[in-house]
């Protein structure tokens, strides 16, 4: 709550004459604005502001940041819907676009816009209507996307608003609709210039239907007079307009002056691109024609033209032509060329114009008629009735009218005037002028509708007429007495044609005609009533002309072009002087002033006259004859003029803002009774309802206002860019020609180059040339080296092959060198042979001499030894019988030996034989044996297993036993008394001996031993208490004698075995020692009758007695050491049983070794 | 061959036409005949072939290596293990472990703890589970054989087989038993699985009591003629044959608590079907053992 106090307080700030208070409070509110993000500080501007409308706060919310815009357009949203604070809304809304704020894209899908739209469907309050549709239409170029949804509604409502125009519902003031009409006809602009198809379509459509008929020619039609074809209706389609992607690259003024460029309509059409040409030759066409298309403001740039020529063309009307060409430098050209075409070009134009003057002249006569002085009251009546438009009919709406007309209403009272005056002069000239006429209007509309310009303008042409300032106004205030006169005089008639001709006074346009009218008069040297007639006579014109429909003229110049016409003749005559300095005194000054700088020189005093002369004005009009009245508020209007820092445009803004404040304030301080008697002076409409409507009017002028404002701002932007582009070009020219100077240095370059290029191949030829010259002489010095070379060369291969020939010479000569040397060895080889044999056969030759010689010897010898053997030859058969016989005897004695060896051989072999058998005989009894002691072995293993077994649980048994002594033995000793120890323990003994006893029943003798040891052992290793208990003396004496026993008892068959052999009594002198060292012994002599002894004996016995005899020593040892090893398994190891853990491993060893040894031993015996 | 001269022609046809067993009495017989007896064949035989009753105890006695194969060694082999018998049995009174009230099953057990050498210190400590089996065992084993100094021996050796020679077996035979389940009824096994039964399956019951208490003696000593020989791997088929032959009660209980109580005490009177048809299913997955000689 404290905040929202703060907040109030501040708000009540903002509007504190202080200014620095004012910026402190407007930066804090900015600044919570930037820190706080939520509605709640918007919405309390935005209510303030409607309450009480302060600049302030409407800078503050125009000037909103994103996160904001959207509780500014909730909440702007949510007044639109109230009927009571729509208005205002409607006007914030457009104060806060038309600054054209970041988030303008945002409207689009605002709920804001529907409602709007709604508004402006439903609502019928024509303020209301006219303010939002200048809002739409300042709107729709910057969310030029959303016509897509809309469309049909900114369709319906131009239809509905358009229909307004002519058929008027309601109660509604005809001075509304002019306004209404106005911003009708710029929505049609704006919707034509954007949606050409659909828009057409949308006509089409709409106004073919028979109701709406009516409409479309009185209202639709002359509008679409003012438009060209749209170049999209023949290239676009209706879906391409709406297409988002067309709308992407324009911007918003972009739009605008697309929209601008479509207009015929010099107030609304821009001139760039070379649409200039066009408008102006359109423009210029009408004026020919008679206006009879164009409306009068078409020709801004004619009537510059015009007005600098027309001085000549004044004076000699018919050679205006030439005249107009030097003075304006763009005009007059075209102008030239124009106007000898357009009488031609436009004479259907002309035609139309001359078909429209039968209907103006109904107008004109009355206008005629009248007095100069005296206008008013006639003329509007006259033009009520020619016109024949109803609404026109209630005197103070086309009062109204003529205020919107401003444009309109000016050229005719001047023009008018003299053209009455004039009719008698031949009428050509006066057509031209006519058209300036029209022209000029266009001029003085122009600023009128720019506000500020026609504010600037005013300054920069008053300047030069500064002089007659006191005198204008006085002019003015004469003006308006005598209006007022002339009212009084009609009044009775006509009451509120009074208001009117001040009303026209009050618009800025109207003043710059009433301007233009005085110094015009002065001159002229007209009378003030004159002067004063000038004013009401436009004013009726337009009436006339316009009607109620159009407040910018567009309607007008069908009908102004008759009127005109009419009128020229009469006035070019008499009034052309002060048409002259008229036309003079506007034209030069505005051109500049209006496009350029204008602005700078006299703003002050543009304003003060401004103040000067529009305040006395509006004080005329609402309150006649209070003059102090008006003094009062000048100075109030020149405090406000006074702000330095403010711009012209906020100035006029504020100017008209608070004009119409300070209008309020007169009229509550107004005692009603005086007033009601002023109004009832005046014709006695009820105060309050004209004060409303005159507020309401200003409202909607200053929503027109602000919406032109708009517009020029586009444009504005428009122009920095063009500006931009211009300067741009420029640059781009700069810079070409820059390019083009280096291209031509380049080019100079290029030259030089290519003279230093031919010099250099000139030069190279000339090295070409040497340079062949010299090779082709070194070619001839190489040919002839070639050539000797050649020749050397075939002497060398001739000097070769001679070489070759000579080594093959001298090869061939050695060849035969070698061989005759081979020759000559052999030869002496041969030689020497030869030499060798010949001295062998001479040795032969004697040997063969000395055998020959032998031979001869031998042969007498073998004759010799002949004679003797034939003498010997009868003593050698006696000796030869003999040694026959003694062979045959050594022969048969042989024979008889070898007889007896043969035999002997038989018996040998078949003794082999014999033996053979027995030895296979053997190794199967071998095998057969070894089979059966395996099958012994076995037998005995498990007899011996059995036994083992056997051994074993007797072993547990004595364990179990021993277990249960040791525990009988704790508990007696846990029992108290020694004696009652000693006692038991002896009883125990006895028990213990006895049961042994009793086991031996069952048990074999080893047994019982072996208990009888292991009491004894008892009794020996229990060292403390069984010593002590029982005494070394009869209780040792009884353990030794227990194991002697015991060594007895186990050893009864001892004797046999001492007997068997020599090794037993061996084994005995052992045993004699402590039994249990030498258990073995014990066990083996007994075995040697076992009857495993006895079957190894007989099982050898039967096999074989023979070897038996011869083995028997080791057989009987083998049976031994069966024995031992039976015998130490079954019975031998008892001695050692106390022991504990040596009774396990000799069995299985023993069986072990008994295995091994018996089979190595059969072996042994066998082999 | 000489057995085989003395063998009936016919025999071959008898088992070709289904009459099984008719021979099998001779070929024991013969088998008994030899001196020294060839075990191997006894043990082929007793696994092939279930065992004529009068000879069960004799042939058990030789596997159990009671006896030894010889024949002339037995009266001896056997009076010695009478001697034992009685000696232990004399101690165990001395010591006051047994009395003549004594039942023979316990006196069984304690004389086996003595000869083992586990006798507790009192006969009044708790009985461990190994003893709990000994006795199942034993009071199995005191319906098939009548002598007690047989019964002794036979238990004894049993026993000691049991923990000797199939001590690495008997641990693997559940998971045996699962796989034989599932070539032969998956599905009951799955529903076993589900029911998560098969870890409570009475595998003490089955594997290390032999299905002593389980099955009626008359049956279970044809099992056992397979275990005495040396296979315990009928243990898996006899406890499969179970459950395939309860598997109708089986699949109808859910609740594995019931499984296992159920199994624990099956109905009597199809045991003869039972093990007759495990011992098929045995010889089926196993293949009939043949004499390698």
């Amino acid at each position: 709550m404290a905040q929202q106090a703060n907040l109030g307080e501040l708000l009540s700030m903002l509007d504190s004459p202080v200014l620095s208070v004012r910026d402190d409070v407007t930066a804090v509110f900015k600044e919570n604005l930037n820190a706080d993000r939520g509605p709640m500080l918007v919405n309390t501007l935005v209510d303030y502001y409607l309450e009480t409308s302060s600049q302030q706060v409407l800078h503050i919310l125009t000037t909103l940041q994103e996160p904001h815009d959207k509780h500014l357009l909730d909440k702007m949203n949510e007044y639109v819907g109230k009927a009571t604070s729509r208005l205002s809304t409607l006007s914030l809304l457009g104060h806060a676009i038309r600054l054209q704020p970041p988030w303008k894209h945002k409207l689009s899908q605002a709920p804001l816009l529907p409602s709007l739209l709604k508004c402006l469907k439903v609502d019928t309050d024509v303020i209301v209507l006219t303010t939002g549709v200048l809002v739409l239409i300042t709107m729709l170029p910057m969310i030029p996307q959303a016509g897509k949804q809309h469309l049909h509604d900114f369709f319906d409502i131009f239809g509905r608003l358009s229909s307004w125009c002519l058929k008027k519902p309601g109660h509604v003031a005809e001075i509304y609709l002019v306004h209404l009409h106005a911003s009708v006809y710029a929505l049609f602009h704006r919707l034509y210039g954007m949606y050409p198809c659909n828009f057409v379509s949308f006509l089409r459509s709409h106004y073919t239907m028979k109701e709406n008929l009516e409409t479309f020619e009185e209202v639709v039609k002359p509008m679409m007079e003012h438009v060209r074809i749209h170049p999209e209706l023949v290239t676009g389609s209706k879906d391409h307009e709406l297409d988002p992607r067309r709308w992407k690259k324009l911007e918003t003024h972009d739009v605008v002056i697309e929209c601008a460029k479509i207009s015929l309509d010099p107030t609304e059409a821009s001139y760039e691109d070379g649409y200039s040409v066009s408008h102006q030759n359109s423009a210029r066409l009408p004026p020919r024609s008679a206006d009879v298309t164009a409306s009068p403001y078409v020709d801004t740039q004619n009537s510059f033209g015009s007005v600098t020529s027309t001085p000549p063309s004044v004076s000699r009307p018919m050679s205006s032509t030439p005249g107009q060409l030097p003075p304006p430098l763009s005009s007059p050209a075209p102008r030239l060329s124009a106007e000898a075409p357009q009488a031609t070009l436009w004479s259907p134009s002309l035609v139309c114009g001359m078909a429209t003057p039968p209907t103006s002249p109904g107008n004109v006569p009355p206008d005629c008629s009248q007095p100069y002085s005296k206008a008013f009251g006639a003329p509007a009546g006259g033009k009520g009735t020619p016109s024949g438009t109803p609404a026109t009919s209630p005197p103070p709406a086309p009062l109204c009218h003529s205020d919107d007309c401003v444009h309109a209403p000016l050229p005719p009272p001047t023009a008018a005037p003299p053209r009455k005056e004039e009719r008698t002069d031949p009428a050509r000239p006066c057509l031209h002028r006519q058209h300036h006429l029209p022209n000029d209007r266009g001029l003085e509309e122009l600023p009128g509708s720019k506000g500020a310009v026609t504010l600037s303008d005013l300054p920069g042409f008053l300047g030069g007429l500064a002089s007659d300032e006191d005198s204008i106004e006085k002019d003015n205030e004469e003006a308006a007495i005598y209006k007022e006169l002339s009212e009084i005089t009609t009044a009775d008639t006509e009451p509120l044609a009074e208001p009117l001709v001040p009303r026209g006074g009050f618009d800025s346009p109207f003043y710059q005609d009433s301007l233009l009218g005085c110094p015009r008069k002065t001159p002229s040297a007209t009378t003030s009533a004159q002067g004063a007639s000038v004013h009401p006579e436009p004013l009726n014109a337009s009436l006339d002309k316009l009607g109620p429909d159009t407040p910018k003229q567009a309607f007008t110049p069908i009908e102004l072009p008759g009127g005109g016409r009419d009128q020229s003749p009469a006035g070019s005559g008499e009034h052309q002087t002060p048409l002259e300095t008229r036309i003079l005194t506007p034209s030069p000054f505005r051109v500049p002033s209006q496009r350029g700088a204008g602005f700078g020189s006299g703003q002050p005093p543009p304003y003060d006259h401004l103040f000067e002369v529009a305040l006395p004005k509006t004080a005329h009009h609402f309150v006649s004859k209070k003059t102090k009245e008006l003094v009062k508020k000048m100075p109030g209007n020149a405090e406000e003029a006074c702000a330095p820092s403010a711009s012209p445009l906020e100035v006029l803004d504020r100017l008209i803002q608070q004009g119409a404040d300070a209008h309020g304030k007169e009229l509550s301080r107004l005692s009603l009774p005086s007033k009601s008697v002023d109004w009832t002076h005046f014709g006695g409409s009820p105060p309050s309802d004209e004060i409303r409507t005159l507020r309401n009017q200003l409202l909607l002028l200053h929503n027109q206002l602000l919406y032109e404002r708009f517009k020029r701002q586009q444009h504005a932007v428009r122009n920095r860019r063009l500006l931009r582009r211009v300067i741009r070009a420029a640059a781009l020219e700069e810079h070409n020609a820059a390019m083009k100077d280096q291209l031509k240095l380049q080019e100079k370059d290029i030259q030089i180059w290519k003279v230093s290029l031919q010099k250099e191949q000139a030069r190279y030829s000339q090295l070409q040339e040497q340079r062949d010259t010299v090779v082709a002489q070194l070619h001839s010095q190489i040919r002839q080296l070639q050539h000797d070379r050649e020749e050397f060369y075939n002497q060398s291969q001739e000097l070769q092959t001679k070489l070759e020939d000579c080594r093959n010479m001298v090869a061939e000569l050695r060849l035969e060198l070698k061989k005759a040397n081979s020759k000559v060895c052999h030869t002496e080889l041969l030689l020497s042979q030869v030499s060798q044999k010949l001295s062998n056969s001479e040795s032969v030759q004697q040997q063969m001499e000395f055998l020959n010689r032998q031979l001869l010897v031998l042969g007498e010898v073998n004759e010799l030894y002949l004679e003797q053997l034939q003498n010997k030859h009868s003593d050698t058969t006696k000796e030869v019988e003999v040694m026959k016989a003694a062979y045959r005897k050594e022969l048969e004695k042989h024979r008889s030996h070898a007889l007896q060896q043969s035999q002997r051989l038989d018996t040998s072999q078949r003794r082999v034989l014999e033996l053979e058998a027995q030895l296979a005989k053997k190794d199967h009894l071998l095998v057969e044996q070894k089979k059966y002691l395996e099958d012994v072995k076995l037998q005995a293993r498990g007899q011996l297993q059995a036994a083992e077994s056997r051994y074993e649980a007797q072993k547990r048994i004595t364990q179990v036993f021993e277990l249960k002594v040791l525990d009988l033995y704790g508990r007696l000793e846990k029992d108290g008394l020694l004696k009652k120890l000693e006692v038991e323990k002896t009883e125990a003994a006895e028990a213990a001996e006895e049961r042994p006893d009793c086991c031996n029943d069952s048990c074999s003798d080893p047994v019982r031993g072996h208990s009888d040891t292991v009491s004894g052992h008892n009794g020996e290793t229990r060292p403390p208490r069984p010593g002590s208990t029982r005494g070394g003396g009869g209780r040792g004496g009884g353990g030794s004698s227990s194991s002697s026993s015991s060594s007895q008892l186990s050893t009864p068959e001892k004797p046999p075995t001492q007997r068997a052999g020599p090794f037993s009594s061996r084994w005995e002198t052992a045993t004699g020692e402590p039994s249990t060292s030498i258990p073995t012994t014990v066990g083996s002599l007994p075995s040697s009758k076992s009857f495993l002894g006895m079957k190894a004996r007989e099982l050898f016995r039967n096999k074989s007695e023979s070897q038996c005899d011869e083995d028997g020593v080791t057989i009987s040892s083998l049976s031994e050491t069966l024995k031992t090893g039976v015998d130490m398994g079954m019975e031998a190891k008892t001695p050692l049983s106390p022991d504990g853990p040596r009774p396990a491993p000799p069995s299985p060893d023993s069986v072990g070794q008994l295995h091994i040894m018996d089979y190595n031993e059969a072996h042994q015996e066998h082999s | 061959m000489t057995e085989d001269s003395q063998r009936n022609f016919r025999s071959v046809y008898y088992e070709k036409v289904g009459f099984r067993g008719v021979e099998e009495k001779k070929s024991l017989e013969i088998l008994l005949k030899d001196d020294r007896l060839d075990i191997e064949k006894l043990c082929t035989f007793s696994q092939r072939f279930p065992l004529p009753s009068m000879y069960r105890a004799l042939v058990w006695k030789v596997l159990l290596g009671i006896l030894p194969p010889h024949h002339e060694s037995h009266t001896q082999v056997m009076m010695y293990r009478k001697g034992q018998y009685s000696d232990v049995l004399h101690a165990l009174k001395v010591v006051r472990f047994v009395s003549d009230a004594t039942p023979q099953v316990e006196v069984y057990l304690r004389m086996y703890q003595l000869e083992s050498g586990k006798l507790p210190r009192s006969p009044s400590f708790p009985l461990k589970p190994e003893d709990e089996v000994f006795l199942a065992i034993a009071k199995a084993m005191e319906e098939m054989v009548e002598d007690s100094v047989d019964c002794y021996w036979i238990t004894r050796c049993f026993v000691n087989q049991l923990n000797n020679k199939y001590r690495d077996s008997l641990p693997q035979l559940p998971k045996a038993f699962e796989q034989y389940l599932n070539l032969e009824d998956s599905r009951l096994l799955s529903h076993l699985k589900m029911c998560s039964a098969m870890s409570r399956l009475p595998y003490d019951l089955w594997f290390k009591r032999c299905f002593a208490g389980c099955l009626p003696e008359s049956s279970l000593q044809r099992v056992w003629d397979k275990v005495v020989s040396g296979s315990c791997k009928i243990l898996v088929f006899v406890a499969v044959e179970i459950l395939l032959t309860f598997k109708l009660k089986v699949m109808a209980l859910n609740n594995s608590e019931k499984i296992t109580k159920f199994l624990e005490n099956i109905p009597q009177d199809s045991s003869d079907a039972i093990v007759s048809k495990a011992i098929d299913l045995w010889h089926k997955h196993c293949g009939t053992p043949v004499h390698s000689a």
